[in-house]
C-alpha cells in the first residue's frame, strides 16, 4: 500500500531525516548531561557516606562494637535535615541492634553498596529513598554487620526531574519537527501537484493552460521557465500547422501544373522535347523545394552540429562573393566587399555558404541595374558580423519577421522566381550557428545582419 | 542477382566498361541500367551486400556504384571491406535524401565520390567518367601542362595560350579552365563544378556557374575558329575538340 503523496515527497523525506539525528543529538547530549550532573550528584552523596563510615571505622577501632555502638545512638539521635542512616546488627541477634532503620533491607547483602526504599513511620508513609554501604565488620567476640546510608529523596527527585524535562524536551521537538516538516512538505507537495495538473491538461490537448506563479522562489522560477517552455510549444505547433498548410498549398500549384503539362503530352502524338523537358523543369522545380524543405528541416534537428570545426567567415564571404561576380556583372550591379581578417568562427562551412548564397541571391534579384551591393564581415572582439545589404525595395517592418518563415512571400515578390524557403534557411542556419539574424532598412533597400560567436580570442576591435 | 559478361574473358582497351550496381531499389538499379546500358557500358546489377561483395571481388570491374542502404549490410562496410582486401575499383556511393548527408564518412570509408538521391541520371553518369578517368591516370606524375586541339595552359607560370596568341583569365577562370582541360571529353555538371573550382557541395540553384562558364568560353573560343567548350543539355558543359 502507498503512502499518500505528502510523505513521499523529498521535504518531508529529509525532514525526517534530520529529525532523526537531531533527536540523536539531542538524546546524546541530554545523556551527556545527565551523567554529568547526577552522577555528580551521586558521587558527592558517596564521598559523604564513605566520609561517615569512615568515622564510624575508626570509632569501632579504637573501641570495638561497643564504642560503635554508643556513637551510632548519638548520631542517630542528633539528626533533623540530611538524615543518615545507621543500623548494626550482630549475628543470630536481631532484636538487639542499634540504629535508625528499623530493620535490615537487604537479606543476604554483606558488602558494598545498596539502594532502598524504606518506609519511617514518623516521617510519612511515602517510603524514602537511601542509598548505604555495608560491611562485614569482621569477627571479634561475634560477628557484626554495619550500614551506613543516606537519604537521597533530593537526588531522587532532580533525576525524576531530568528525567522528565529531557523527554518532554525530546518529544516536543521531534512533534515540533515533524510538524513543521509536514507543513513544508505541504507547501513544496502543493507547487508540484499544481505543475503535474497543469501539465496533464496540456497532454489533453489545451495547449493554453500555464502553470501559476507565486512569490519568487525556485518554484516560481520553475513554473515560469515551464511557461517559457510551454509558449515556445504552441508557438512550434502554430508554426507547424501553417507550415503544412503552406506546403500543401504552395506544392498543389506546381504539382498541378505538371500534371496539366503531362496531361497535353499525352495528347501529342509524338511528344515534343521541348514539352517533356518543360515538365521535367516543372519537376524539377518542385523537388528543389522538397529538398530546400528537408534541408531546412535537418538544419534545425542538429544533425549538422556534430561536424562543426573552426572555420574562416571572411573565406567564404569572398568564395560567395566571386561566385556571384560574374553574375552581378551582367546585371550591372556592383558588389562592393570590406571583409576583415580572421573572422573566425564555430560551425559548417557549408550551412553558412548556403546560407549566403541565399542571401546574396536574394540581394541580386531586389537590386536594380546600376545599383550596389555591400557584403561585410566584420571581426569584434568576441563576435562576427556578416552583412549583406542592398539598394532595392526592400521588406516593410510588419513584414521582416514572417519572412523568416517558411514559404512566406511578399505580394510585392510573388512573380520573381522562389520558393519562398530562402530566408528560412539563413534563420535556421544562424539559430544552430548560436547567431542572431536581424533584417533592417538599408535606406534604400534591405540589410541582413548575422551575428555569430567568435570562436577565437584574435579579435582586437573594441566589442 | 544477374551477370551479363562470361567469365574470364580477357579485357581489351577498346572493350565496353563494366559497372556493378549494388542497390536494392529496382526501380533506381533499372534506370541507372537502362542510361549507362545505352551509353555503351556493361553493366551488372546484386540488390544486396552479400553478392554484391561477391561480385565486386570475383570480377574485374571498372566502378562500383553502392547503395549505403542495403539488406543486412551497410554500404559503407562493404566499401571498408574492399578496401581491406586491397581492391581499389572506384566506387561511387548513393544516398538517399533524409539520412544526414555524411559525404566525409563515405568518402573516409573508401568511396570516390558521393552522389545524394534523387539525381539526374546525367549528374551519374558524367561523375562516373570522371571516377574512372580519375583512377585510371592516377600514375603520379605531376603535369606542368594541360593541352587540348591549340589550347595550353601552363600550371606552374599560370598562363594560357590558344593558336600562340596570350588569353588573360581571372584567378578563378583560370580554375575553372583547369578543372574542364583535367576532365576533357566528359561532361561535367554544375554540381561537379562547384565542387571542384570552389569546394562546394551543395546544388548551385541558380544560374552562378553558366555566367563564369559562358566568361570562359568568350574569353577561349571567341574569335577561334573551333569551339571547345560546349553545353550538353541538361546536364552541363563539355571541353572537347
Amino acid at each position: 500500500m502507498r503512502l499518500p503523496a505528502i510523505f513521499r515527497t523529498s521535504v518531508f523525506q529529509v525532514t525526517i531525516l534530520y529529525v532523526g539525528l537531531f533527536g540523536m543529538s539531542v538524546a546524546a547530549l541530554g545523556a551527556f548531561i545527565y551523567v554529568s550532573t547526577v552522577g555528580y550528584l551521586q558521587g558527592q552523596t558517596d564521598e559523604v557516606i564513605e566520609a561517615e563510615f569512615n568515622s564510624a571505622m575508626d570509632q569501632f577501632i579504637s573501641g570495638g562494637p561497643r564504642r560503635l555502638a554508643g556513637w551510632i545512638s548519638q548520631r542517630a539521635g542528633q539528626q533533623n535535615e540530611e538524615r543518615f542512616y545507621y543500623r548494626m546488627v550482630q549475628e543470630g541477634y536481631d532484636d538487639a541492634s542499634v540504629g535508625n532503620l528499623p530493620e535490615w533491607p537487604a537479606p543476604g547483602v554483606v558488602d558494598g553498596w545498596i539502594d532502598f526504599r524504606v518506609v519511617i513511620t514518623d516521617e510519612g508513609p511515602e517510603p524514602v529513598p537511601v542509598r548505604a554501604f555495608v560491611t562485614d565488620l569482621g569477627t571479634v567476640q561475634a560477628r557484626y554487620f554495619l550500614l551506613i546510608g543516606r537519604e537521597i529523596r533530593e537526588l531522587e527527585q532532580i533525576k525524576g526531574l531530568f528525567r522528565r524535562a529531557s523527554i518532554l524536551g525530546l518529544g516536543m521537538t521531534m512533534l515540533l519537527a515533524l510538524t513543521g516538516g509536514l507543513a513544508l512538505a505541504y507547501g513544496a507537495h502543493r507547487h508540484v501537484a499544481a505543475l503535474s495538473r497543469t501539465t496533464r491538461r496540456i497532454i489533453a490537448g489545451d495547449l493554453g493552460q500555464r502553470v501559476p506563479v507565486n512569490g519568487h522562489d525556485e518554484h516560481a522560477e520553475l513554473a515560469q521557465s515551464v511557461n517559457a517552455m510551454l509558449d515556445q510549444i504552441e508557438n512550434l505547433m502554430a508554426g507547424l500547422r501553417h507550415v503544412g498548410d503552406s506546403i500543401a498549398h504552395d506544392l498543389r500549384g506546381p504539382l498541378t501544373r505538371l500534371r496539366t503539362k503531362l496531361e497535353m503530352l499525352a495528347t501529342e502524338e509524338t511528344p515534343s522535347r521541348q514539352s517533356v523537358e518543360d515538365c521535367l523543369a516543372q519537376a524539377d522545380g518542385v523537388l528543389a523545394t522538397f529538398n530546400a524543405l528537408l534541408r531546412i528541416a535537418r538544419v534545425e534537428s542538429g544533425a549538422y552540429r556534430k561536424a562543426f570545426a573552426t572555420i574562416d567567415l571572411g573565406l567564404i564571404a569572398q568564395d560567395i562573393a566571386d561566385l556571384y561576380q560574374a553574375t552581378a556583372e551582367d546585371n550591372l550591379v556592383e558588389i562592393r566587399r570590406r571583409i576583415d581578417e580572421n573572422a573566425i568562427v564555430f560551425g559548417d562551412r557549408e550551412l553558412l555558404a548556403q546560407a549566403l548564397t541565399n542571401l546574396l541571391d536574394n540581394a541580386l534579384k531586389y537590386t536594380p541595374v546600376g545599383a550596389h551591393i555591400d557584403i561585410e564581415v566584420k571581426r569584434r572582439r568576441d563576435r562576427v558580423v556578416l552583412v549583406v545589404a542592398d539598394s532595392g525595395p526592400g521588406i516593410p517592418a510588419e513584414d521582416r519577421e514572417r519572412v523568416l518563415q517558411r514559404f512566406a512571400r511578399l505580394d510585392a515578390s510573388r512573380s520573381k522566381p522562389g520558393n519562398g524557403l530562402g530566408l528560412a534557411l539563413v534563420r535556421a542556419v544562424s539559430d544552430q550557428h548560436e547567431g542572431t539574424l536581424a533584417l533592417t532598412d538599408n535606406g534604400p533597400g534591405l540589410r541582413v545582419t548575422l551575428t555569430l560567436p567568435a570562436a577565437d580570442d584574435s579579435g582586437t576591435e573594441p566589442a | 542477382m544477374e551477370s551479363s559478361r562470361l567469365k574470364g574473358h580477357a579485357r581489351r582497351e577498346s572493350d565496353p566498361l563494366r559497372v556493378l550496381i549494388i542497390e536494392d531499389d529496382r526501380d533506381v538499379s533499372a534506370y541507372i541500367r537502362q542510361g549507362l546500358t545505352q551509353a555503351g557500358w556493361n553493366v551488372d546489377v546484386a540488390d544486396n551486400g552479400k553478392d554484391g561483395l561477391l561480385l565486386a571481388t570475383t570480377e574485374s570491374y571498372d566502378a562500383l556504384i553502392v547503395d549505403r542502404m542495403l539488406p543486412g549490410v551497410e554500404g559503407l562496410t562493404l566499401i571498408r571491406t574492399l578496401r581491406a582486401s586491397d581492391n581499389q575499383t572506384p566506387a561511387l556511393i548513393l544516398s538517399a535524401l533524409g539520412e544526414v548527408d555524411d559525404r566525409v564518412k563515405g568518402l573516409n570509408a573508401g568511396g570516390d565520390d558521393y552522389l545524394v538521391k534523387p539525381f539526374a541520371f546525367s549528374e551519374l553518369h558524367a561523375r562516373l567518367e570522371a571516377l574512372i578517368r580519375r583512377a585510371k591516370s592516377s600514375g603520379g606524375h605531376a603535369e606542368t601542362t594541360l593541352a587540348l586541339a591549340d589550347l595550353e595552359v601552363d600550371l606552374l607560370t599560370r598562363e594560357v595560350h590558344r593558336g600562340g596568341s596570350r588569353i588573360d583569365l581571372q584567378p578563378r577562370e583560370f580554375q575553372l579552365l583547369e578543372f574542364l582541360l583535367r576532365h576533357q571529353g566528359q561532361v561535367v555538371t554544375r554540381t561537379m563544378l562547384l565542387e571542384g573550382v570552389w569546394n562546394y557541395h551543395f546544388d548551385p540553384q541558380t544560374n552562378v556557374i553558366d555566367v563564369h562558364i559562358s566568361r570562359l568560353r568568350s574569353k577561349i573560343d571567341k574569335g577561334f575558329d573551333k569551339p571547345l567548350l560546349h553545353t550538353v543539355r541538361g546536364a552541363g558543359y563539355r571541353l572537347s575538340a
